[in-house]
């Protein structure tokens, strides 16, 4: 019997000291969860809503988004004022502020935005946001030069001395970067930027981590040539807790994958009033029903998402409470308070924890506008009487009240209207089954005579099924075509839209920048994100002459010119509905969560309130 | 005993590779590919073609060939007779992740391997407690409460999944009576309630193998001379019953342990348990092929380790089984 005990008692003991050596940590003073695992710290490679809070916590560029209003201003924050900028609008200067540290205290210069800029657009980098650097004067010719060097390097199988040989084509790089790239330090505290051709939301694009500084002194100990493939490459030690050097309010302490991220106080943080709270820990629970019970055991400040199944049911209690307090409410939106700060006035309520917020981004249908079908046969949705006879067929109220059932509102155009100051989004087709009957018939489909069964396509996940099963039915029952719905794996699917093999798909965008342009420029013909091959050259033409236009008001009408082509004309997309953000948190007790209309946060400046004694 | 010990590891690469091949085979097969978004954004068409040269994604045999030698050590072992490598640098190197561009695969294990295992041993262990009581109570006492609650435990083990259990539990111990935490990982109050709910169904299990070699051994002739030696019940039972009862529970402990030990899917989901488990579903998904990889390489080694720790646990236990049966 004693052989028998002995394994078991090893066990025993090992299992002890290992969670023994693990020790937690205490509670942070600020608490949120992520759904997702944050994928990178690493800007350039930073495109999830989760990688971008951090890298604006860790980070800060030359200007800022303003998220302590509702009015979508850009503030200077590395940068001493807004940028200088050419009559011609192409050359833009930004001074520094002065005496400004890395996180480990050494200077920041104009040239680590030098050195951040030149990695984000080389073809190695493979950055998701390059497009944002290839406005600067330039930059393609620069990347297209470095990626043809590398290829021709990669497929000469006879070099010998590979190390040396790319060593030359690098020093090439740099000398052609120096020579021809429009982005110059002209002395420490000045950058020089000049683009191709005038672009009035350049400044947007600054504020956005791709486009963010990188300490050169630090991240050169950890780049080195690949002499196989002659590529740059940066080991990613350098993005380590305790190793990455940053400039944003926060540095990185600790990082446990799928576990939790710390972030510490940057001592060195220009601003001594930021963070509000002094540590902050993001926990990353992806399972459903856990992130809520997190919540409600009173372990996390703020949740990032709620999962589909919850959302609805804990809305309407929500809706409950607020019908209870309807006499205190009407009182505070008198005295002219925004929802979020009356629910923040209203007496602390379990029901009171669920937010929803307007967020940038829309959900609408990709139609295949191709003229032939994967199977070589004739696409009916080449027509776009077709594409216009399938949105006004849909009753998207219905969508949104008995499928959604979380107030997202109904969508007539891709951009949300209100979301851009000085955008005033086109009004969409409206919901006419009469019309869409007519515009079928005249399409040659009378009644839904002859129109091959429509092939619907949507993804495993995001609760994608029941949207689809109420859009085909819509559909069946108003125009007489027969849908077919295709679910497929999330990589299959981003597979076939890809290459067209589809005829209608759900789909979504969130905007990225304070421009318009973050959602047109997925239909322009030579898009990569263009996967309803949608070719308009009017439509090009339209978005080449707005970026030509100095003055504001006149551009923002050419690009609600040609976004009324796409939902009102065109319909190579049926807009559904625009997103809503939903949030969990005690409106009394965590303050400084950011009224942006893009849902933009500041980490910074959270902060949990203590209950009142 | 060393000699059985020796030709199975002198096994180990066989299997392995021949895992290697089947696994890598299927999930390249497999449509989809790994750096393309599902949805919103595609990066340039470049430089999604940058990426696939770059980790010989753009051709099986390539792949094939350099990550086998990134894996087994072989680049390292030619680099280092080439002349100083980076100290940093692993000898198994399992490449990036392409789904966490921060994480390189090795690091990815390095964190949640103890995790699971620590887990995973928990559970054995209260499985094998649960088990080896309940089946040798049932044994003993078939028509009572005791044998009825045993033979309740076996089948609610056996037949209801993880993520039913494991809600069940959170809803009673932590957010009705608020005794232990919902969820996390890092404290021993974190480990109670999913290494209950991973323990249960090799729990059943052990129970079951139990109490049929309890109810075979103690109908058996030499059960039958120890009693009529006039030993008392209690060392009938656990001395002459259970001793060889025990036999099929160690024999199956050993894959127990490695499954259990890799992780689950659906409990560190649900406990938020940092572990393995969810890299085996959630890189298949992704067609992340390094980190699917390393994942099924992992849990081969542990499989053929376990079974071996047990053959020398069974010898050990028990010193009258002879090498040739290995």
């Amino acid at each position: 019997m004693p052989r028998v005990l002995a394994p078991i008692v090893l066990l025993i003991v090992a299992v002890v000291a290992s969670v023994w050596s693990d020790r937690p940590l205490p509670r942070a003073d600020l608490v949120i969860v992520e759904r997702a695992e944050v994928n990178t710290v690493d800007p350039h490679q930073a495109s999830w809503n989760q990688d971008l809070r951090v890298a604006r916590a860790l980070f800060e560029g030359l200007l800022a988004e303003d998220t302590t209003s509702a009015d979508q201003r850009l503030l200077p924050a590395v940068a001493r004022a807004m940028p200088e900028v050419s009559s011609d609008g192409r050359v833009y200067t930004f001074l520094l502020r002065p005496g400004l540290k890395w996180s480990d205290g050494s200077p920041l210069t104009a040239r680590d935005f030098v050195y951040a800029w030149r990695r984000g657009m080389l073809p190695e980098t493979a950055a998701d946001y390059s497009n944002m650097f290839m406005h600067i004067r330039g930059a393609e010719l620069f990347a297209a030069r470095r990626a043809e060097a590398l290829a021709k390097f990669a497929a000469d199988p006879a070099a010998t001395d590979r190390s040396s040989r790319a060593e030359e084509l690098w020093r090439e790089a740099l000398a052609d970067f120096e020579a021809n790239v429009g982005v110059r330090a002209v002395d420490d505290l000045t950058l020089r930027v000049e683009l191709d051709s005038p672009l009035p939301h350049f400044p947007s694009f600054v504020a956005f981590p791709a486009l963010f500084p990188l300490c050169e002194a630090s991240l050169s100990r950890y780049e080195s040539l690949d002499p196989r493939t002659g590529r740059r490459v940066w080991s990613n030690a350098w993005a380590r807790p305790g190793v990455l050097v940053g400039n944003g309010p926060y540095r990185l302490t600790l990082w446990r994958f799928k576990r939790d991220m710390r972030l510490e106080r940057n001592e060195h943080y220009r601003d001594a009033s930021l963070p509000r709270s002094p540590t902050l820990s993001i926990l990353n629970i992806a399972d459903a029903n856990s992130m809520v019970l997190a919540f409600r055991t009173g372990a996390v400040d703020w949740t990032t998402d709620v999962a589909v199944p919850y959302r609805a049911e804990m809305l309407d209690r929500r809706r409950e409470f607020w019908n209870e307090q309807a006499a205190r409410v009407a009182e505070l939106s008198r005295n002219g308070l925004s929802p979020a700060a009356i629910a923040s006035a209203l007496p602390p309520d379990p029901r009171n924890t669920i937010h929803a917020f307007p967020s940038f981004g829309t959900s609408f249908l990709n139609l295949n506008c191709s003229p032939l079908l994967p199977n070589g046969r004739p696409n009916p949705l080449a027509d776009a009487k077709v594409r216009r006879a399938l949105a006004m067929a849909l009753n998207k109220r219905e969508i949104t009240e008995q499928i959604r059932r979380i107030g997202e509102p109904a969508a007539g155009s891709l951009v949300p209207p209100g979301s851009l100051a000085g955008y005033t989004p086109p009004a969409g087709l409206p919901y006419d089954p009469e019309r869409a009957r007519r515009e079928l018939a005249e399409a040659g489909y009378p009644g839904g005579a002859g129109f091959p069964p429509m092939e619907f396509l949507f993804r495993r996940d995001g609760g994608q099924d029941l949207l689809a099963q109420a859009i085909a039915r819509q559909w069946e029952r108003k125009l007489g075509i027969r849908v077919l719905l295709l679910q497929v794996e999330s990589r299959v699917f981003g597979e076939r839209l890809k290459s067209a093999k589809y005829m209608v798909s759900t789909a979504s965008w969130f905007g990225d920048y304070g421009d318009a342009t973050t959602f047109l420029d997925i239909s322009l013909s030579g898009s990569n994100n263009n996967d309803r091959k949608y070719q308009n050259p009017r439509y090009d033409e339209l978005l080449a002459r707005a970026a030509g236009l100095a003055d504001p008001a006149e551009r923002a009408a050419a690009l609600s010119e040609a976004e009324r082509m796409l939902v009102e004309t065109d319909l190579p997309l049926i807009p559904l509905f625009h997103f809503v953000q939903v949030y969990l948190f005690d409106p009394t007790r965590l303050e400084g969560l950011s009224e942006h209309p893009r849902q933009i946060h500041t980490l910074a400046r959270l902060k949990r309130r203590e209950p009142a004694p | 005993m060393i000699a059985m010990v020796l030709r199975r590891l002198a096994v180990l690469p066989i299997v392995l590779l021949a895992i290697y091949t089947l696994t890598l085979a299927l999930a390249w097969a497999a449509p989809g590919n790994p750096l393309d978004r599902p949805e919103g954004r595609r990066p340039p068409r470049a430089v999604i073609e940058a990426m696939q040269k770059q980790y010989n994604l753009d051709s099986f045999p390539r792949f094939y060939v350099s990550y086998l030698e990134s894996a087994s050590g072989v680049r390292w072992v030619r680099d280092r007779l080439a002349g100083p490598v980076d100290p940093g640098r692993p000898v198994f190197d399992l490449g990036p992740s392409l789904q966490y561009e921060d994480r390189r695969v090795n690091e990815i294990l390095a964190d949640s391997l103890p995790v699971s295992m620590t887990l995973g041993a928990s559970a054995i262990l209260l499985a094998t407690f649960i088990g080896v009581g309940a089946g040798v109570i049932g044994a003993l006492r078939p028509g009572s409460w005791a044998g009825g609650v045993s033979l309740a435990l076996a089948m609610v083990g056996i037949s209801l999944p993880s993520f039913v259990t494991g809600a069940v539990l959170i809803l009673i111990f932590g957010v009705w009576l608020g005794w232990l935490p919902v969820g996390g990982w890092g404290t021993l109050g974190q480990l109670v309630l999913p290494a209950v709910t991973l323990s249960l169904p090799f729990a059943a299990y052990i129970a079951r193998l139990t109490r049929m070699g309890m109810i075979e051994q103690l109908s058996s002739d030499h059960v039958r001379a120890a009693r009529a030696k006039g030993l008392p019940e209690h060392t009938v039972v656990l001395r002459h019953a259970l001793g060889n009862a025990m036999l099929p529970v160690v024999s199956y402990l050993g894959p127990a342990t490695a499954y259990a030990m890799t992780g689950s899917f659906v409990v560190e989901r649900v406990f938020r348990v940092p572990g393995l488990g969810e890299h085996f579903v959630n890189s298949v998904l992704n067609k992340d092929l390094f980190l699917l990889m390393g994942a099924a390489l992992t849990f081969s080694v542990m499989l053929v380790l376990f079974n071996l720790a047990v053959d020398v646990l069974y010898r050990w236990i028990d010193p009258r089984i002879s090498d040739d049966r290995a």
